[in-house]
Formats: C-alpha cells, sequence, structure tokens
C-alpha cells in the first residue's frame, strides 16, 4: 500500500496510508470502526478506487495479475445468494476461474463445511458463514489471504478455530496473511505484526514484542499484607491502585508480575494471587486510538 | 480473451441454474402467454370482444404475436440476472475473481442472451401449441406459415432482446426492486399512456413498445416502423442499454 486516499463526500476515510505486508507472517489490521480498514482492504483488491496512491502484490496491482484468485485470496464480506448451496456457490467461482470445480468439495472440508455444503447457505449460522466466505478465499490456493474482520459473529469455539487454521496458513503453509480486527485481543494471539491505523491514517506499525515494549500493562495482587506491599512498591514510584471489591488486592501498573512477585518476596510479603490484567498492549492500542473514535464514527456514516 | 468469456458464461449459466429462480420464470412466461392464447382464441370472432375471427389472416398474426406478452418476463430474469449481484452482495467474490469488470458484464449479456433463446423457443412453443390445438378444437386454427411464422419469430427475437436490456438496465439501477418496479411501471404504464395520447403517440414508434409493435403487429394501431427497421431499433436500445450497464459497472465503487 503506497498513499493511498480515499474521500467520501466530505470525508476523509483513508489519508495518505502507506504500509506493506510480509509474507509468511499473519499481519493484523487494527483500528476502531469506521478508521477506514475496510475501505482500505476495498482498494488493495481493486474493488473501489483510490482518489490516490496505489496498492500491489509483490509490485502488481491487484487488476492486473494474471490469475488473482490464484495469488490473493479476500474474505471480505459473508457474501452468497442464499438459495444456492455453499457447494454451488464454491463452483461458480471455480468456473469463473477455471479452476476444476473438485477443488469446492476440497476447500469445504478444509474449512470444516463439507457436510453441509450441499445445503442452502441461506440457512448457515455465522460461524458457517464465515467458513464459507473463507473456504472462497482458498479456492485458488493463494499465496496471500485478505481478510476483513473474519472473527465478527464467530462463537468462541469458531474464534479459536479461526486463529490456529489462520496461524496455520501462515506458519507452515508459509503464506502471507493480512486480518483486520477492531479488537486487539482478537489479532494479539494470532499475529506477528501489527499496523494500526485510526481515522484513515496510520497511527503506527510493528511486530507485537516491538510494541509491547512500550509498556508492561498491569497485573493483579491479592495480598493479607496488602498495604505493606503497596507501600513497598509506591516506594520507587510506581502506581498502585485498590482494586475495586477485593480489599485485600491492589493493581499495579508498569511492572511485570515476575517484577512484583520478586519484589514481594525479597520482603517476605506473602502473596495470595499475582496475575496479569492488562497487557502491555491493549494500553498502547487504546493510547493509540484514543480520541479518534469520535471521528472515526462519523467517517463510518460517510462512508456507508 | 475467447476461453476466459467461455469460462464467464458458464459460471453465469452455473448461478443461474444453482437457484430455482430460472424455473418461476419459464412458468409465468409460459402461463402468460399460454393463457392470453387461449383467452384470444375463445373469443376470435366474438362480435363483442373486437377480435377478428379464427379464418382471418389478421388473427392468425395476432395469435402468434401474443408470445410477446412474456417479454416482461424476459427483462425480468435480464434485471435479476445481474441486480443479484449487488443484492446479495455478490457482485464482491465475483469481481474478485475476474477484475476485469467489463467482460463479467459482458459474459453476462452473452449468457443471458442465450438464456433468452431458451426462454422464446419455450414461450414460442407453448403460444404455438395453444393457437394450434384451441384453433382446432374450435374449427379452425392458423397455418403457422408465412407471416404468421414471420410474426411468432420476430416475437421470438423480441424476447431475446428484452432480456438483454433487463441485464442492461440492471447494471444501470443496481437495485434489484427498484429496476423490476421501474420496468413494470414503464411497461405497463408509461408506454401504453404515450401510445394513446395523440401529442406523444407520433414519438411512440420510437420507443421500445413501438419498435416492439412493429416487429409483431402488420395492422392496425398507431403509426409504426417496418418490421426489420422495428428489429433493428429494439436491437439498438439492448445494446445501449448494455453499453451503458456495462461502463457503470466498471466505473462504479464496489461497498
Amino acid at each position: 500500500m503506497h498513499g493511498l486516499t480515499k474521500t467520501f463526500g466530505k470525508v476523509r476515510a483513508v489519508d495518505d496510508l502507506s504500509f506493506t505486508v510480509e509474507p509468511g507472517q499473519v499481519t493484523g489490521f487494527l483500528g476502531p470502526n469506521g478508521a477506514g480498514k475496510t475501505t482500505t482492504l476495498r482498494m488493495a483488491l481493486g474493488l473501489i478506487t483510490p482518489d490516490t496512491g496505489t496498492a500491489t502484490f509483490n509490485g502488481v496491482r491487484y487488476a492486473g495479475l494474471p490469475a488473482p484468485m490464484r495469488q490473493v485470496g479476500a474474505v471480505l464480506e459473508t457474501a452468497f445468494h442464499p438459495a444456492r448451496s455453499g457447494r454451488d456457490h464454491l463452483r461458480v467461482y471455480c468456473r469463473a476461474t477455471g479452476l476444476p470445480v473438485g477443488r469446492a468439495d476440497e476447500v469445504l472440508d478444509q474449512v470444516g463445511l463439507g457436510p453441509a455444503g450441499r445445503r442452502r447457505a441461506g440457512g448457515y449460522s455465522l460461524g458457517m458463514r464465515q467458513r464459507l466466505g473463507l473456504a472462497t478465499a482458498l479456492l485458488g490456493d493463494p499465496s496471500v489471504l485478505v481478510l476483513d474482520e473474519p472473527a465478527n459473529g464467530l462463537d468462541p469455539e469458531g474464534i479459536q478455530w479461526l486463529r490456529g487454521f489462520l496461524r496455520h496458513l501462515a506458519h507452515d503453509q508459509g503464506r502471507t496473511v493480512l486480518v483486520s480486527s477492531h479488537l486487539l485481543s482478537e489479532v494479539e494471539q494470532t499475529a506477528d505484526r501489527v499496523v494500526i491505523v485510526g481515522a484513515g491514517r496510520l497511527v503506527r506499525q510493528g511486530s507485537l514484542a516491538e510494541l509491547r515494549a512500550g509498556s508492561a500493562g498491569s497485573v493483579l495482587v491479592r495480598s493479607p499484607q496488602v498495604a505493606a506491599l503497596a507501600d513497598l512498591l509506591r516506594g520507587d514510584g510506581t502506581r498502585v491502585e485498590l482494586t475495586d471489591g477485593a480489599p485485600d488486592g491492589v493493581t499495579v501498573s508498569g511492572l511485570t508480575t515476575d517484577e512484583v512477585g520478586r519484589r514481594a518476596f525479597a520482603a517476605g510479603i506473602e502473596l495470595h494471587e499475582l496475575r496479569s490484567h492488562t497487557s502491555g498492549l491493549e494500553e498502547v492500542y487504546f493510547r493509540l486510538t484514543a480520541g479518534q473514535e469520535q471521528y472515526a464514527a462519523r467517517t463510518e456514516q460517510g462512508a456507508a | 480473451m475467447g476461453t476466459v468469456l467461455t469460462r464467464l458464461v458458464r459460471a453465469e449459466w452455473a448461478k443461474l441454474f444453482s437457484t430455482r429462480v430460472w424455473i418461476g420464470l419459464l412458468v409465468g412466461a409460459c402461463v402468460l402467454s399460454g393463457a392470453f392464447a387461449a383467452l384470444f382464441t375463445a373469443f376470435a370472432g366474438n362480435p363483442d370482444s373486437g377480435l377478428p375471427p379464427l379464418d382471418s389472416p389478421e388473427y392468425g398474426q395476432l395469435a402468434f404475436s401474443l408470445a410477446t406478452n412474456a417479454t416482461v418476463i424476459s427483462v425480468v430474469l435480464g434485471i435479476i440476472g445481474i441486480t443479484q449481484e449487488y443484492r446479495h452482495r455478490t457482485a464482491t467474490p465475483t469481481f474478485l475473481a475476474t477484475p476485469q469488470r467489463g467482460r463479467v458484464v459482458i459474459a453476462k449479456l452473452l449468457a443471458y442472451a442465450v438464456a433468452g433463446i431458451g426462454l422464446a423457443v419455450v414461450v414460442c412453443a407453448v403460444t404455438t401449441a395453444v393457437v394450434l390445438l384451441y384453433g382446432n378444437a374450435r374449427g379452425n386454427a392458423p397455418d403457422l406459415s408465412g407471416d404468421n411464422l414471420r410474426v411468432l419469430a420476430f416475437a421470438g427475437l423480441a424476447l431475446v432482446i428484452y432480456t438483454v436490456i433487463g441485464v442492461g438496465l440492471g447494471a444501470l439501477l443496481k437495485n434489484q426492486v427498484g429496476a423490476i418496479v421501474a420496468a413494470l411501471v414503464y411497461l405497463f404504464v408509461v408506454e401504453p399512456l404515450l401510445r394513446s395520447v395523440p401529442a406523444t403517440a407520433g414519438a411512440y414508434k420510437w420507443l421500445p413498445g413501438g419498435a416492439l409493435e412493429a416487429m409483431t403487429a402488420t395492422f392496425q394501431g398507431p403509426d409504426l416502423l417496418e418490421q426489420w427497421q422495428g428489429a433493428l431499433l429494439l436491437l439498438g436500445y439492448g445494446l445501449a442499454a448494455a453499453f451503458l450497464g456495462t461502463l457503470l459497472a466498471v466505473r462504479r465503487d464496489v461497498v
């Protein structure tokens, strides 16, 4: 993506956005709702014409790819005719792209939709619809996968499956995966890198480790000697707050669980519970996108 | 390009025949044209109906032209063929599979022109069967030859062209319900009005309905073009709708 800009009416949905997605990795494309993620992905796939800028796959624009479905697979929304079976839906695209129609059954099995393939897609649950979308993207066995909010509407089990599936596609099969989400927690366990956007602009990009380095998050501690523990930790300026609803608990910001445990042990303070509350990344994400929700909401309206 | 287009046309047929919409439309078209043929045969020569008698040449041509009653189904078939992609948002995977959107629309035009031929053959067969069997039962069926045969052939051609017009119209309007309502209002309200109002009756012959009438009615009625001119004009409308529809589908963002 290079210098992508798109304006809908008066709203600039995407503003001079540039980033690169590396092969063999899962890249999370993060931003609040209306930050321009979908518009960016649609521009990359030639569905929306950008005002300025270009998006290329190995240097070639999507529309210029000789066999786009074999190189790039995309799941943008659950789109199918409700009266057509999932299998027939897939076979249509096999025919359109010259793939053997037998691929339809292969990808149905791959996403665990085999038995439901001959049923009308209109009767599918939300999770099955997402799987059908994923199956469509996988038809051409592409080396690049682009997924827009694929976890939307999935139940916890479906999300768990999706995470594993995406990791498998990227790490075991060496595909490039770009997956967008407005929830950090969705990509945190899957992505190697993240690209964060807000109000159509690039906010931050880098590996998860790099972003985590910015903040250590917060830690929950319970101890019968909670007052002593608080004094001990406050001694060097660490922020310690009482936890609501737990008289013996405190929330410690800026230290890891290891660090809190080590200091408590050194001071001979007994601990009953010690666990990380928010990850550092979560705080980074909130901080980076803070204040852009309002503007983003307006963008959403304009883009709708 | 040739093989790509063949693939895309096949994909369009796969879409058409993997839902049951086509069955409903085909049955509707047969009922529509067959019922009119039965009704006209029943009342042919009846002085109150104003219809010419069964053994007159006028009746023969009129009876076989009744196949054109199914043109409304042709238009709807064409409209559904393209607007279902927008209605069910499958335009996204369709254009992802084939980013050269012009090819998709051209494939649709070809696929639906052929589907229109199939529809026309069945409708013409049903119309002919009703006219001949019922006419014989009443004692005198018109011959399927000469002018009568030509009227039937032109009626079939009109059914095909209306399907193409439907695809073009669907590409222009995108909204399925809107496009169908617009087509129905135009066919059943606007054109009959323009035809009957003296001030606009002169322009009527240049409209699709006027062209259709020129193709299939060789007597009475308003001032019309020659049969072949009507066919060319209607074809022109079909191509214009197809061209504009293609142009817009290629340029518009798919959101």
